[in-house]
Formats: structure tokens, sequence, C-alpha cells
């Protein structure tokens, strides 16, 4: 995985490299708009994280311009600017994602494995979630080295929650993802098949637990080792 | 009625109505004044031609004596009682005739008379003690020049009056309908004069903190209000340069402050170490938290809201719980989220809601019991509302909850105090109401914000107000 950070903060870029490195990324550094620009355009990236201040110019408009060109390697921004502003601002112009400083370094490597883990970021991958891990194209589910029979709807539950591993999967996007628009829905259906994909996970020993955030949706996360 | 006497269109009423009274006044005055002075000129007239008469009657008797000889008619006219009087003095000061003969003796000592008629008054006079106004003049007879004297009692100017009746009738109950037609055409001239001003004015209402760049029109205005409007306009120009630095510095101040925690975080975050290592993390954070809150005070303080977008509560109020979910989650506490149904629209800034019912959460988190939960519940009439588990709130500590930097003794290390004085803030931008009481089940504190409500008619007719502190 080949990963390219444009940040002109070479502090930042010092404690970046080796974390970034340690998770498993190749990881290019550059300090510019028009380095980046440059990077992007002769290497192939499987992802970037963009600083907004740059010296150059304003990584927005970089971000414009891959995007007007088409160019949709996923982009994390960062931004150490007032964070409403630039939620907006920056998810309008094509960020997959964006993290306001100061954050932890385990969150940007987790929000980075996420831009890759989208679909279409890359065609089969494996997603992992503690002793999880799901064959997005074979749809294989093997908790430790057993395979686990799910429903397949049970299935399509997991991959979503597995994908936002750590966040909150809204009720109502599980419903419209599962769901034709013709397809009766029990208003119980989702709850149902959460309780189901519970109870194989446990019996499986699964080091992950699916909570409910009443009112919301669903939010799966690892186990605590401790 | 007493707001519009007040207004520019008011007073100028008023005072043209004044003005048109007394225009009136003046005018009637000087009819009167004219009209007695010509029944004034009309009476001497004829009192001259009286006198000319008088003395056409003059003959020479038989001694060359001048004698006064009346046709019968006129002589019963001047008998006594009668309203005239007259007498007639010959050239040596001799009285000829009078009527009644007690005024040929007021007039015997009497200067002569030249050719022009001179006037004369008299003050009870006569057996009925009346005024008299009077004529002498020298006229020429038969017996030479002679001294002629006419009067006639001074109640005579009755002439003048029966001039002033006829105007009364024809004419003076005129003037309450003109002034009722003048005052309402300058009523309309006026009212129209200003509509300039009140267009003006509408526009300028719609100014706030999120528009600052709209300025007032100076072409097509009176020319009085040229200079007001561009005085208006040069200080709206101040006002946005101060917002703008405002902004300025605060988005300098947030990237400066964070740029360093970034790195220090970060460095710690990747660092090997133990439990010394893991204490600094957390004051790193706290700081990290301090400075976040801080900015946001300096943001509210120094920007200003624009409260008149529509926002909808339930969205808003789910995105936070979704957000706060995870970290409420790894401490052992759970959210759960009650939305209003039918979905519930209200008036205000999202960010800035988002902003307070993030920071409620945030608290409720903090002070909640473990594996207890937070309910974040919004009501169709637009309120949300914040409730936990946790000791509650004192009575006697629940106004100062909401000031700057205010801990309570039981609070968590890791707050700076700011979180509930942003939510009261916020409040206040929005014109809302916040409220704490402890929650339904008897334990726990409760936050109530309600918002007004979104009505389609209302988002054009209030305006954004920035945030007073």
């Amino acid at each position: 995985m080949r990963l390219l950070v444009i940040e002109d903060e070479s502090r930042i870029a010092e404690v970046l490299r080796p974390a970034l490195e340690q998770a498993g990324f190749a990881v290019d550094f550059v300090h510019l708009c028009a380095d980046g620009r440059a990077a992007l355009a002769s290497h192939t990236y499987d992802a970037a994280i963009l600083d907004l201040g740059l010296p150059d110019g304003d990584g927005l408009d970089l971000l414009a311009e891959l995007r007007s060109r088409g160019d949709g390697v996923p982009i994390l921004v960062l931004t150490a600017r007032d964070a409403v502003d630039d939620r907006v601002c920056g998810l309008d112009t094509g960020a997959d994602d964006y993290l306001v400083k100061p954050f932890a370094i385990a969150e940007l490597v987790a929000r980075t494995k996420a831009l890759l883990r989208r679909p279409g970021a890359a065609l089969g991958i494996v997603l992992i979630a503690g002793n999880i891990r799901f064959d997005t194209v074979g749809r294989d589910v093997l908790v430790g080295p057993n395979y686990v029979q799910l429903h397949r709807r049970e299935c399509a539950i997991l991959e979503h929650l597995m994908r936002r591993l750590g966040r909150v999967v809204p009720k109502a996007v599980l419903e419209d993802k599962l769901y034709g628009i013709d397809e009766e829905l029990e208003s119980n259906a989702i709850p149902v098949h959460i309780h189901h994909l519970r109870r194989k996970l446990l019996d499986a020993g699964a080091e992950v637990e699916i909570h409910t955030v009443r009112g919301v949706g669903y939010l799966l996360t690892e186990k605590k080792t401790s | 009625m007493r707001i519009w006497l007040r207004s520019l269109e008011g007073s100028l009423a008023v005072r043209l109505g004044l003005l048109y009274l007394l225009a009136m006044a003046f005018a009637v005055g000087a009819l009167l004044y004219q009209a007695y002075d010509t029944a004034g000129s009309l009476n001497d007239r004829d009192l001259n031609l009286r006198a000319t008469d008088l003395a056409r009657y003059v003959v020479l008797g038989p001694d060359h004596t001048p004698q006064l000889e009346l046709p019968p008619k006129l002589a019963t006219a001047y008998e006594t009682g009668s309203s005239d009087l007259y007498a007639v003095r010959s050239q040596d000061g001799r009285v000829i005739a009078a009527s009644p003969r007690s005024f040929g003796v007021v007039v015997s000592d009497w200067p002569a008379p030249s050719d022009e008629a001179s006037y004369f008054r008299l003050k009870a006079f006569g057996p009925d003690v009346q005024d008299y106004h009077g004529a002498s003049v020298s006229v020429p007879s038969v017996a030479g020049p002679l001294s002629v004297f006419v009067g006639r009692i001074a109640e005579g100017s009755l002439l003048a009056h029966s001039l002033l009746r006829e105007f009364m009738v024809d004419a003076a109950w005129l003037i309450p309908l003109f002034m009722v037609i003048t005052l309402a055409t300058g009523k309309y001239a006026i009212s129209a004069g200003l509509k300039p001003v009140r267009q003006i004015s509408e526009m300028a209402a719609a100014i706030g903190p999120g528009n600052t760049a709209v300025r007032l029109p100076e072409h097509d205005l009176p020319g009085e209000l040229v200079p007001l409007v561009g005085a208006v306009n040069r200080a709206l120009d101040r006002l946005a340069q101060g917002f703008a630095v405002q902004r300025e510095f605060t988005a300098n101040a947030a990237h400066e402050l964070r740029t360093p925690l970034t790195i220090i975080t970060a460095a710690l975050d990747t660092m090997p170490g133990d439990g010394g290592l893991t204490k600094l993390k957390s004051d790193v954070a706290r700081m990290n938290r301090i400075v976040e809150q801080l900015l946001r005070v300096a943001r509210l303080d120094a920007v200003g809201l624009d409260v008149s977008g529509k926002v909808d509560l339930n969205a808003v109020a789910e995105g936070v719980v979704a957000a706060m979910a995870p970290l409420a989650l790894a401490q052992d506490r759970m959210i759960a989220f009650l939305p209003a149904d039918p979905p519930v629209h209200v008036r205000g800034n999202a960010g800035a809601i988002e902003d307070a019912i993030r920071n409620l959460v945030e608290n409720a988190v903090a002070h909640t019991s473990s594996h207890s939960e937070v309910t974040v519940d919004v009501a169709p009439d637009g309120s949300v509302t914040v409730a936990d588990e946790g000791p509650g709130i004192a009575p006697e500590h629940r106004q100062h909850v909401f000031q700057r930097f205010w801990r309570g003794k039981g609070a968590p290390n890791g707050g700076a105090g700011l979180g509930l004085a942003i939510v009261k803030e916020v409040a206040d931008a929005h014109h809302a109401t916040i409220h704490v009481d402890d929650s339904l089940a008897g334990r726990g504190a409760r936050f109530t914000m309600r918002f007004s409500p979104w009505l389609d008619a209302h988002h054009t007719a209030e305006l954004a107000e920035p945030v007073g502190t």
C-alpha cells in the first residue's frame, strides 16, 4: 500500500512517518502543493493525506483539481482550521474523510485504513476487525481459523459494520442498503438480524462487540484487550 | 399614535397642520380688517354727502343771515331721538342750525374745519348717552363757506357685520374642509416622499453578522439622506473589517495552537513508554480539549452567528449522537437518541446547535455513572433534552454551571469549564431557553434547550443577531 502525505510541517511529517510505516504503508512525503501534484501525476498511490494550509497554495484547490480531472484517489484531509467550515468545504470538494488537528496517530492510521476499505478503493480486499477476517469477494467470514455460516443479510450487515469499524452505522443506512425499494420491511427486521449476528459471532468466539446506539444505529468495536 | 407622532411623517404632518392654521387665522384676520376698513370708508362717504346736502339747504334770509331750510321730510328724519345729528356754523362762528340743540353747543367752540373732511368721535353724548362718529367739513354755500358737522351713532358698523355674516355663510364652512383635504394630501405626499427611507430601513434590517457584505444603495435617494446612508455604509465597512480581522485572528490562533499540539500528540503516541507516558498523554489530551473550547468561545465572541437558517433538529442531534457514541462506549457509557416524530425544524445555525448539543453530551458522558445511558431527546416543540444518570447538579449550583471556567467540586479532570458556557452562548444567540433540572428518574442532571420552531413565513421577517456577551 503506497501512501502520499502532503504536509508542510516537517515535525508532523517526522512523527507520522514511523507510525504509518509501522502500519505497513510505503509513504512518500512532500511539502508543497506543486510537489504533491507532480507526485500524484507520476505515481499511482492507494491513498493520499492532504494538509490544507500549504505554503504554495490551498490544499482544497489541489483537491478540486484532482477531482475535476477524474482522479478518484482516496484522500484524507488534515486541517488546523475551524472544523465546521472546513468540514462542509472539504467534503464538498471531494475529500473522502477529514481529521481536525490535533489528532491521535491511532485515529489517523485507522481512518487511512478505512479509506482503503471503501468499496471501489480496491477490488478484492479482506476486512479485518479483531480476529474476524471478511473476504468481500468470496463473502467468507473467518473467526480465528474457523469459517462462520452467516445468512446473506447478516453477512451484508457485518460488511457495513466492518467497513466503518469503530463508527456508528445508522439503522436507516442498513435498511437502505439491504432492502430494495419494493421489499416489505418489517420494523424489527434489522434488530433481528443483528441479534442473530451477535449470537453467531459470540458463539464463534469473535473478539468484537456490536453495540446498539438506541435511536441511531449500530457500531462494531474490537474488544478491549486489557 | 404616539409612535406615529414621533415619526418624521407625523411631526411633518403636525407642523404642516399648525402652519396651515396660522395662515388661515392670518387670512381671516386680514379679511376682517378689510371688511371694517371698507365699511368705514363707506360710512365716511355717506357723512360727506350729508354734509354737502345740508349746505345745499342753507339760504340767505331777509336780513342776509344764512338760514337752514330743510325740506319737511328731512327735518322729520333729523328730529331728536334719531340716530343722526348735525350742526351748521357760519363763517363768523355762529351756529345757524343744530339737531339736537346741545350738539350746536358742543361744536360752537370747535375749530373751523378745512375742505378736507376730518372725523371725530363723540362719547356718551345726548339724551340716550350714545357714542357718535362724525365728520366735520367746510362746504361752500350761497352764504359762503360753512362749517358742517354731521354724526351718526357709532354702532353703525352694521355694514361690516353684514359683510362678515355673508362671508361666514358663503365661505367659512369651507375652511375645515380645506384643512382636512390639505392634511390628507400632505400626509400622502410626505409618506410617498419617505418611501425610500422605509426601503432602506428594510435593507439595513437584513444586515447581520452572516452577511456583512451588504451595503445600502446611495443612488435614487432624497438628497438629505445621501450623507446619512454614506456614513452608515462607511460604518458597515469598518464593522465588516473588524469582523474579518477577528475571524482571521481566531483562524490564525487556531492554526498556530493546533500545529504544535498535533506534533506533541503524535510524538507521544509513537513514543514507547510506561505509566508516566500515559499520564503525559492524558495531560496533552486535556490541553487539546481546553484549546479547542477556548477557540470555540473566541469564535462565538468574535464572529457572531447567522441564526437565520432552517435546521433539522433530528438530523443534527442524531449526527452528534453517532459521532459521540464510540467515545462514550470506550468509557463504558451508552448514548441513546430519541427523535421527534414528526421531525422538527428550528431557526438557527446548524453548526452552532451541533456544537451546543455536543457539549451537553460530552458533559453528560463525563458525569454519568459507568454502564449507564445518556439520552438525547428531541421533542416536536423544538427542544433538545440531554439527560444523564450521574450525581446531578445541586439546585444552588444550577445558576453557576453556565459561567465560563466554573467547575463543580466533583468535576472530572479534563474539562476547562467552558463546555456549558458555550452551550449558553449558543442558546442566547438563538434566543433559545436553557433549563437544568433533575432527570425524570430522579437521579442525574437534565438539560433542556428550546429553540424557536421554523415557520415558513418567518425567515424573511426576522433578523440575524450577533452574539452578545
